[in-house]
């Protein structure tokens, strides 16, 4: 079994990928050249709806990691984080992004162009560690950006409260303010009000692609999951609401035809914590036993629908709820969101991510084994992984793991 | 008065069987409550009549945990869940938890999901100082005060305000010990100084006050007889929580003397002493919001100057990091607070500690070498 592999994409929607993630980078490229400011901020956040508004350009250097594994680009930054004295320890995302904006950035030969140097920098304390620490190393790499530095309450979706939310409106309002300052561009609210309900539309469409997960034979897997590209990088704009519509009706006429992403269909699982960016190849393994992941919990970060009647409201939610989601802010909301979809999704078996490079996921996948074996029969396996480091991923150790699990699944459904 | 060694024994007892302790406490009627993080509000869960108690971790072996949390997790958190499941802290009433870093928080979680107590509250904290952010603050802990009246633990502006004068008065016994430490006039090895800052972190506070002011007379008199001066390169120790003391006895043992410290489990406990305000809740909010910061709620930019000033005032020659393993705050900071002491020609060295022991021999030689580089 090869250590780093591509998936293979059967959706012919998911096959249009690459020109989505190159005509994003270009166009971020693009932006500078024409002197729109560029800013960098941490993803899932309502601030990059704003941007969208303001007609200002976001650009995020976490999602630029799994560009970076992808192209095999990893490597070469994590030799220079290391070599700054980063520890190997720390979350991947980090040491990519640390060692590229130190070394292979504005080279000849980074793929895409590599990121536009930022002219603003936002982002918040609060959503994880890592992410947050990012960007005070950015702070250091690009002295000359002008820093907004938010606070972002730190609450479990369950525990929200008014004054969370107050907090987190005067939060955006504060953005506002800064970005009219440094840029000189002023928000047109009627803009922005066009801008969350393409959010919110984009939303809809992902939830609507997400019901046809309950379909056996199930027409989407994880291993077309780079279809959330635009959620992450295109939240706000036409451009992500056409590209989900022509995803949900090819799901549709799937669907409706019977067509599976694989020709037969004897296993449903599940996937717990981010994928092996390097190695998407892994979710195409389970086929052999004619076993499809079927749906994972990642993306449901990018996901939030929004009261498009008050759009800074809108936001300032979407930015209050989206880390905690997935995260172990709310290790009990998690937990039911991953016996919902197990159940919705008629799962037969969960692959539990233990994620070196990302703790606030991995903590509380032993109370969400439990409850999946305690209340839905459903048993599930760990896998020692890293979503960035494949130094971290032992190939040998995941297929004698994996294999003896599927082998359990199929004999406790009468298929072996 | 007691001994010294009174003193030592009760600290000692009490970092080493926590479970007693919260044993005690319960049997006298009160309600003890367990906190990890040093940004918990301690004053007002005490003005409830309740006894905050900071979670113990410790050198052990690690067998329960793992079950639950994986290995790649800081150690302290590992070994402070081994604790509770092995029924150390089954007469705890409650655990309180301030958000600083993704594993305290996720610990909470998980220590919610799988220890059965009668009180889990989480606190979001704000990272700012504008007047906003002192609002939210004021609101979260109106919530706390709130879900503790809901089982029985009573809050009065007058409570807080006397629980305020208990810790503060604690707190500046120890910044105390810290000014005779930086002149080099404190008497206690470093193992011993640490375990009394640490004891005082888990003993009720009325009586930590006591066993403080005691301690304070004796070095007094042990002063005025004229005490041998201690020797060794001056270093200052920065890191999270330091828990087991052999690394101390162990700096010391290879020729180091430490003058100061930035740990989570010393002097970022401790500073500031008080906070100022009209309302008591305001002198707490103050208090909180100028902590001497931890990594998880502060740039290394703005941390780099604190420690160079803190070496310079107490003559440290250089600076010592303690990490727990995976510590992210701590280990991601290294590098820019790094370069910013060496500009300044402050050398440092990276030793990373784990709870379930300390690897001497390597950490031995690594520490005889960098305190002869900086030594005269």
């Amino acid at each position: 079994m090869e250590k780093t592999k591509k998936s293979t994409k059967r959706l012919a929607t998911a096959k249009e990928l690459n020109r989505v993630v190159t005509e994003f980078y270009l166009e971020c490229h693009q932006a500078k050249a024409e002197g729109k400011p560029v800013g960098w901020m941490p993803p899932m956040n309502g601030a990059i709806e704003l941007f969208y508004a303001m007609d200002l350009q976001p650009v995020f250097p976490e999602n630029w990691s799994p560009v970076c594994a992808a192209f095999g680009l990893t490597p070469a930054n994590f030799e220079v984080a290391e070599g700054m004295g980063y520890s190997q320890d720390l979350c991947g995302y980090l040491r990519n992004i640390v060692g590229f904006v130190h070394g292979m950035m504005g080279g000849d030969q980074v793929p895409l162009g590599g990121l536009p140097e930022p002219d603003l920098l936002v982002y918040a304390s609060g959503g994880c560690i890592p992410a947050m620490k990012i960007f005070q190393i950015m702070e250091h790499r690009f002295p000359n950006a002008k820093v907004f530095r938010g606070d972002l309450p730190q609450v479990a979706l369950e525990h929200i409260q008014p004054h969370h939310v107050e907090y987190a409106v005067h939060q955006m309002k504060q953005l506002i303010e800064f970005l009219t300052e440094t840029t000189g561009r002023k928000l047109d609210y009627d803009r922005l009000a066009d801008v969350v309900r393409l959010s919110d539309e984009s939303c809809a469409l992902w939830d609507e692609i997400c019901t046809y997960r309950r379909h056996v034979p199930t027409p989407i897997s994880a291993a077309e999951i780079g279809i959330m590209f635009v959620l992450v990088t295109r939240q706000g704009t036409q451009i992500a609401v056409d590209f989900l519509t022509k995803v949900r009706d090819e799901l549709k006429e799937r669907a409706e035809n019977g067509v599976g992403i694989i020709e037969d269909e004897r296993l449903r699982l599940f996937w717990d914590n981010i994928p092996l960016w390097y190695n998407m190849g892994l979710f195409n393994y389970f086929e052999k036993m004619g076993a499809v992941v079927v749906a994972e919990t990642y993306s449901a970060a990018w996901s939030i629908r929004m009261d498009t009647s008050d759009p800074l409201k809108a936001l300032a939610m979407k930015t209050l709820k989206s880390y905690p989601l997935v995260s172990c802010v709310s290790v009990e909301t998690r937990k039911e969101m991953v016996l919902k979809a197990c159940r919705e999704y008629k799962i037969d078996g969960a692959l539990l991510h233990s994620n070196k490079s990302c703790v606030p996921i991995t903590l509380g996948q032993a109370d969400i084994k439990r409850a999946l074996e305690e209340e839905l029969d459903i048993p599930s396996v760990v896998i020692d992984a890293d979503h960035m480091d494949d130094r971290n991923f032992s190939p040998a150790q995941f297929q004698t793991r994996v294999d003896a699990f599927m082998e359990m699944l199929l004999e406790k459904k009468g298929l072996l | 008065m007691s001994s010294p060694t009174d003193f030592m024994s009760e600290f000692t007892r009490a970092l080493e069987h926590p479970g007693e302790l919260i044993d005690e406490i319960s049997q006298s009627g009160k309600k003890a409550i367990g906190y990890f993080c040093t940004y918990t509000p301690v004053e007002l869960i005490h003005a409830t009549g309740a006894v905050p108690v900071r979670i113990s971790g410790g050198p052990m072996r690690i067998d329960r945990a793992d079950g639950l949390v994986p290995s790649f997790v800081c150690p302290y958190m590992r070994a402070g869940l081994e604790r509770a499941l092995s029924g150390d802290y089954e007469n705890l009433f409650g655990l309180v938890q301030g958000y600083s870093c993704d594993v305290a928080c996720g610990m909470f979680n998980v220590w919610k999901g799988n220890i059965p107590l009668s009180f889990y509250h989480i606190l979001s904290l704000p990272y700012g100082d504008s007047s906003s952010a002192k609002l939210f603050f004021e609101q979260e802990l109106k919530n706390l005060t709130e879900r503790l009246a809901d089982h029985g633990l009573e809050f009065s502006d007058t409570a807080l305000s006397n629980s305020l004068d208990i810790y503060d008065d604690i707190r500046l016994t120890v910044l105390w010990l810290y000014d005779k430490r930086y002149k080099g006039e404190l008497l206690l090895s470093a193992g011993d100084f640490y375990t009394v800052i640490r004891g005082v972190q888990v003993t009720p506070p009325e009586r930590a006050e006591k066993l403080l002011s005691e301690l304070v007379s004796s070095l007094k008199a042990n002063t005025e007889k004229g005490s041998h001066t201690q020797d060794g390169t001056p270093i200052l120790v920065s890191g999270s929580l330091v828990e087991d003391r052999s690394i101390f006895d162990l700096i010391e043992r290879s020729g180091g003397r430490i003058v100061a410290d930035d740990l989570c489990t010393g002097f970022r406990y401790f500073d500031p002493p008080s906070g100022d305000g009209k309302k008591a809740v305001h002198r707490l909010i103050e208090r909180s919001i100028a902590h001497f910061p931890c990594p998880s709620r502060q740039l290394a930019k703005t941390r780099a100057p604190l420690l160079l000033d803190l070496a310079r005032r107490s003559g440290a020659r250089g600076v010592v990091f303690l990490i727990q393993k995976f510590c992210t705050p701590h280990l991601t900071d290294i590098p820019i607070v790094g370069r910013s002491l060496r500009e300044e020609g402050v050398p440092y060295l990276v030793i990373e500690i784990e709870e379930t022991g300390v690897m001497e021999g390597q950490a031995a030689t690594r520490l005889q070498g960098f305190f002869e580089m900086i030594g005269d």
